[in-house]
Parts: C-alpha cells; sequence; structure tokens
C-alpha cells in the first residue's frame, strides 16, 4: 500500500511537470530540455534549506522555488529569443550544469554521499504519507485548471500567437519576448514546486536523481499525449509511467532474472512508440482542443462600453 | 607551460569529439535538424569494434575499418527507415529533434537488450608510453590523433573540394534549385549519412579504446557535441573542428588548474554565454 501512495506521488509529480511543459512547448512554443534542472532546484533547494539549516519545509520549498524562478528568468534573458534549436541545447546544458555542482559542492549538498532525510509534513501522523498524497493531488489539480484557463485568457491567446508568428504578434504591439521570459519564469518555478514536493517523497536525495532521464520521460509522456491538448499530460504520463512503471514494474509476473532487464525494456518500448506516434500521429493520441468558442460581443450602440464576452458551451 | 600542456592534452582529448562534432554538423547542414540519435552512431561504432576486435578476434586497427563502415552502414538505414519518411511528412525541426530522441532511446535500449548492461574493454595493442619535450602520450594516442587528423583532413578535403560536398552544400542551401540543376537528393542524402556515420563510430572506436565501451558512450557526449556545432554556426565543418579544438583545449586547462568536474561546468556555461552573444549566427 505503501509503495502504492509512493508511485501515485510520483505520478502526480509527472503530471505537473509535463502540464507545465505543455503551457511551455504546446502554448508558448519553448522547447525546454532542462525540466530536471528546474525541478532538481527545487528539489536540492529544499534539500539543503531543511537539512542543512534547518528551515521547515513549506518555507524551504517556497524558497527553493524562487530560486529556480529566478535562474530560469535569467536564462530567458540570455537565450530565450535565439532559436528553437538554441534553446534546447541550452536548457539541456543548464540541466547538466546544475547536476554537475550537485556532485561538486559537496560541502553543501552532500555530493555523491546523499542528502537526507527529508520528513513528510505531519510525520508525527500514520498516514503522513497518504496526506502528502492528497496535497500533490491538490497541486496538481490546480495546476490543470489553471493552464486550462490560461489557454482561453488573454495572455493564452498571445502566447500562442507567439508561437506561431513572433514577429507577427510583435508587431501587434505585444511585448513577446518579456511575456515568454515571464512565462517561462513562472512556470519554471512550478516545476520548482513540484522539485520541492518531491524531495520528502525521496526522502534521500542523491545526484543520480538529477539525471536527464527525467526531463525526456516528462517529455515523452507529453508528446504521446498530445502537446497541444490540455489532458495531454494526464494520458501521456498515465500510458508511460503508469503503464510501465506501475503497472507491468509492480503487478506482471516477471521471473527475477529478466525484471533487471525490464527497465530497459520499458525505455526501448518508449522510444518505439515515440517514433511511432511522431510519424503517424504527430499531434499525439488527444490532438489539439480547440479552444472554447466564444460568441462575437455584440456591437453596443453609441458607446465603447466594454464589450460582453459570454462563454458558450462547444 | 601550462598552457602549452593545456593545448596538448586538448588535442589529444579533443580528436573523438573532431570527429563527431563534424559528423553531426553534416547532418545539421543537411537536414536542418539535431540528430540526437547521432550519439548511437558513436556506441554501435565502438561495440562493432568489439564484435570484430573481441569476438572475432582481428587485430585492434584493422577492426577499426570494419566496425566504422558498418556505423555507416546502420546511419544510412535508420535514414531510409525513419528520418527521410519524416522528413517527407513535414515534421517541423523540434519535432524532428523528439523523434531523434525516441530512434536514440531505441537503438540504446535494443543494444543494451541484446549484449546487456556491462562495460567491455577493447583489446588494446601493445601501448608504450613515449616521451618527448617534457609531454607524455602513449603510442595509441599519437596514432589516434594522427588518424583522426587524416580522417578530418578527408572529411574537410571532401566537403570543400569534390561534387559530392558541392553537392550537399547546393542542398543545404536551395533544395529546389539543387534539384532542378540535376543534383539526385535521395543519393547525396545516402552518401552524407553514411559519411556520417562513419565518422561517429570512428569516434566511438576512439572513445572506446581510451576507457572502456559502454551503452552510455555516445549519449555522454552528444551534449558537447551538439554545443559545439551550435556554437561553430549550422553547418560549417570548420567552425566544428575550430570549435572542437577550443573546447578540448579549454576543458583541458581548466581541468589542469582546478577540479576536473569544474571543466564541465565552465565549458557549458561558455558555450551558453557564446549562445547569448553570437545572436544571429546561430540561426
Amino acid at each position: 500500500m505503501d509503495y502504492l501512495i509512493f508511485s501515485i506521488s510520483l505520478m502526480l509529480v509527472y503530471i505537473g511537470l509535463a502540464q507545465l511543459l505543455h503551457i511551455q512547448f504546446g502554448l508558448a512554443g519553448i522547447p525546454n530540455f532542462g525540466v530536471v534542472g528546474f525541478w532538481g532546484l527545487g528539489l536540492y533547494g529544499t534539500g539543503v534549506l531543511y537539512v542543512k539549516l534547518a528551515l521547515p519545509l513549506l518555507p524551504s520549498i517556497v524558497m527553493a522555488s524562487l530560486l529556480a524562478a529566478v535562474v530560469a528568468y535569467v536564462v530567458a534573458h540570455l537565450v530565450l529569443q535565439r532559436s528553437g534549436q538554441a534553446i534546447l541545447a541550452a536548457t539541456l546544458a543548464l540541466a547538466a550544469i546544475i547536476s554537475t555542482l550537485v556532485v561538486s559542492e559537496k560541502d553543501i549538498t552532500g555530493g555523491v554521499q546523499g542528502l537526507g532525510t527529508i520528513r513528510f509534513p505531519f510525520s508525527d501522523l500514520d498516514q503522513s504519507n497518504l496526506i502528502f498524497m492528497i496535497m500533490l493531488l491538490v497541486v496538481v489539480c490546480t495546476l490543470l485548471w489553471i493552464s486550462g484557463k490560461l489557454r482561453d485568457s488573454r495572455l493564452g491567446r498571445q502566447l500562442v500567437a507567439i508561437r506561431d508568428n513572433e514577429e507577427l504578434a510583435a508587431s501587434l504591439g505585444k511585448d513577446t519576448a518579456a511575456s515568454k521570459r515571464w512565462v517561462f519564469a513562472i512556470t519554471c518555478g512550478l516545476m520548482g514546486v513540484l522539485g520541492g514536493m518531491s524531495a520528502p517523497l525521496h526522502q534521500f536525495l542523491v545526484p543520480y536523481q538529477l539525471a536527464p532521464s527525467l526531463t525526456f520521460a516528462v517529455w515523452i509522456a507529453l508528446v504521446l499525449g498530445g502537446k497541444g491538448h490540455n489532458l495531454g499530460a494526464i494520458v501521456g504520463v498515465f500510458v508511460t509511467f503508469g503503464l510501465f512503471d506501475i503497472l507491468i514494474e509492480t503487478y506482471a509476473p516477471v521471473p527475477a532474472e529478466q525484471a533487471i532487464l525490464l527497465p530497459n525494456f520499458k525505455l526501448f518500448c518508449y522510444g518505439v512508440l515515440l517514433v511511432m506516434i511522431i510519424m503517424f500521429r504527430p499531434l499525439g493520441i488527444l490532438g489539439v482542443d480547440k479552444p472554447r468558442v466564444r460568441a462575437v460581443p455584440k456591437p453596443v450602440p453609441g458607446g465603447h462600453s466594454k464589450p460582453s464576452v459570454e462563454e458558450v458551451e462547444p | 607551460m601550462l598552457l602549452l600542456d593545456a593545448i596538448f592534452i586538448g588535442l589529444l582529448e579533443a580528436s573523438p569529439l573532431i570527429l563527431a562534432a563534424m559528423g553531426f554538423t553534416l547532418i545539421y547542414y543537411l537536414n536542418g535538424f539535431m540528430n540526437i540519435a547521432f550519439a548511437e552512431s558513436i556506441t554501435y561504432g565502438a561495440y562493432f569494434a568489439i564484435l570484430f576486435n573481441i569476438v572475432l578476434g582481428t587485430h585492434f586497427y584493422i577492426a577499426i575499418i570494419p566496425s566504422m563502415l558498418m556505423s555507416g552502414a546502420l546511419s544510412v538505414v535508420v535514414y531510409l527507415a525513419i528520418f527521410r519518411p519524416a522528413l517527407n511528412r513535414g515534421v517541423g525541426p523540434t519535432e524532428m529533434i523528439i523523434l531523434s530522441v525516441g530512434v536514440s532511446f531505441m537503438l540504446r535500449y535494443g543494444l543494451i537488450l541484446l549484449v546487456g548492461p556491462e562495460n567491455m574493454f577493447l583489446n588494446e595493442p601493445s601501448i608504450k608510453y613515449l616521451q618527448f619535450f617534457g609531454m607524455g602520450a602513449t603510442n595509441l594516442q599519437l596514432i589516434a590523433l594522427a588518424l583522426v587528423l587524416l580522417a578530418a583532413g578527408t572529411l574537410y578535403w571532401m566537403i570543400y573540394n569534390t561534387g559530392l560536398g558541392e553537392q550537399m552544400r547546393g542542398l543545404a542551401n536551395n533544395r529546389d534549385l539543387a534539384m532542378a540543376s540535376g543534383i539526385n537528393p535521395h543519393r547525396t542524402s545516402v552518401a552524407i549519412w553514411f559519411i556520417a556515420g562513419c565518422a561517429g563510430g570512428l569516434s566511438g572506436v576512439f572513445t572506446g579504446v581510451f576507457a572502456q565501451v559502454a551503452p552510455y558512450m555516445g549519449w555522454n557526449v552528444i551534449l558537447i557535441t551538439m554545443l559545439v556545432t551550435i556554437v561553430a554556426g549550422v553547418g560549417s565543418v570548420r567552425g566544428a573542428v575550430v570549435a572542437a579544438v577550443a573546447a578540448g583545449i579549454l576543458s583541458a586547462f581548466i581541468t589542469l588548474v582546478t577540479k576536473p568536474l569544474y571543466a564541465e561546468v565552465v565549458l557549458l556555461t561558455a558555450f551558453i554565454g557564446v549562445l547569448t552573444f553570437r545572436g544571429a549566427r546561430t540561426a
């Protein structure tokens, strides 16, 4: 039971990360390949503040996430106006820098020996892991709700316009660079929040957790589910993490000698799935959801009063 | 003296990187996307060398050639089976990169499922430690450097002085115009993917013989290869050579001055800095 709670909590973290990536890549068109870096800043930031400075968990998470957001803002300033491939390489490099620094600065991070122990909040209760899972669920649901709202908001439309044609959006008087920077910084900060919340899940932090495989797992999930669909992240994580990590690795009757190869087989399948999806269904399983149709505002006779916008259910 | 040491060590260390960067650049230039699966050309090159050198028992220097050619053949197969259909379907550059990550996963973990995750070692020929002007290197390192320089020189000559190179540059710059002037895009692409795969395979053989052969060896150098290529500018083979040598020397210099781990951090930070200030040429 404890193991299932752990797996589901981890899955929630993945869903949250994929959802944030949906905002970054699906809406704003920023190919962030440094997901694990921002998540890791949150994770290790929280760990260091909690263990070394003995701060309570919540302030640790908040401060670590702020750090992730600040780093993201600086990186955004440096490379966000370059081509997609340059952004991709730079964010990948940033994640590598962070994981190397975690290894080398062993006075602060514990290096390869690790850093621990980070306890759940309310750790004196029996079901503290269950409570924490529910907290994660609330956070991730809020994220899903916000990103659903964002798409139909003024900012969301602006992001889509930037993604499709940045020059055109800029020519309409939008400060596209600033919008992208802020969206990138905030979403990366939220990745830091998820990282901070992963710290009590893992309890003990080792640099191995900052390997780029997390970035790719999240990307594969998002592309599989549908990068432009608000529910793509959930579907993608269920198909990848839910199916392979939880169902097959835990419950499939595999003989012990083959069980060692199972993670490799899983990643092999991820690769095959990813290739099939991009070849045959490039928009992912769900495709792209239409923005909600809005009624054309009726012209108000004789005035500049705000047009009333009514939502119409599709 | 420190600088001289750094240049020497950097050159020795950069030799596989130069080849990898050249191969990676060719594909980037021709097809306009970063092929992460190029990492597997490197890895498979080393594993083919294991096949010939350890399993079949040929001499190391003889095993280099078939491993290189097989790695090139694999690259062509992957191109024909996956990347060409995808390009014909009009998949965008970022999606092509994600696709190549998928291909890379498929090849790498397929390899692990086939041969297991353990590290393997190539049977190195007799190694002598040579010393001159106060600097030491093994004969293997020097031969590797010479071979790499030879291969890099050939590649360079091919791109800037032969018909194939001209066709490739024509296709990369203006596909329609190139086709209108009678260049067969299919044949040229296959040739370029083959050559790129060979360069990757050769790079893998040397990386493998200096240390060990492991499933992640290509993956570990692909980030630096990618950055070298981007910093060098899209498809500039000259630039790729210069950037790879510079990266090798810089990394050797920092390693001599501080801890090895910082070399990576400084190198990556320098790359991000170059990306920031290079502006338009990074396209």
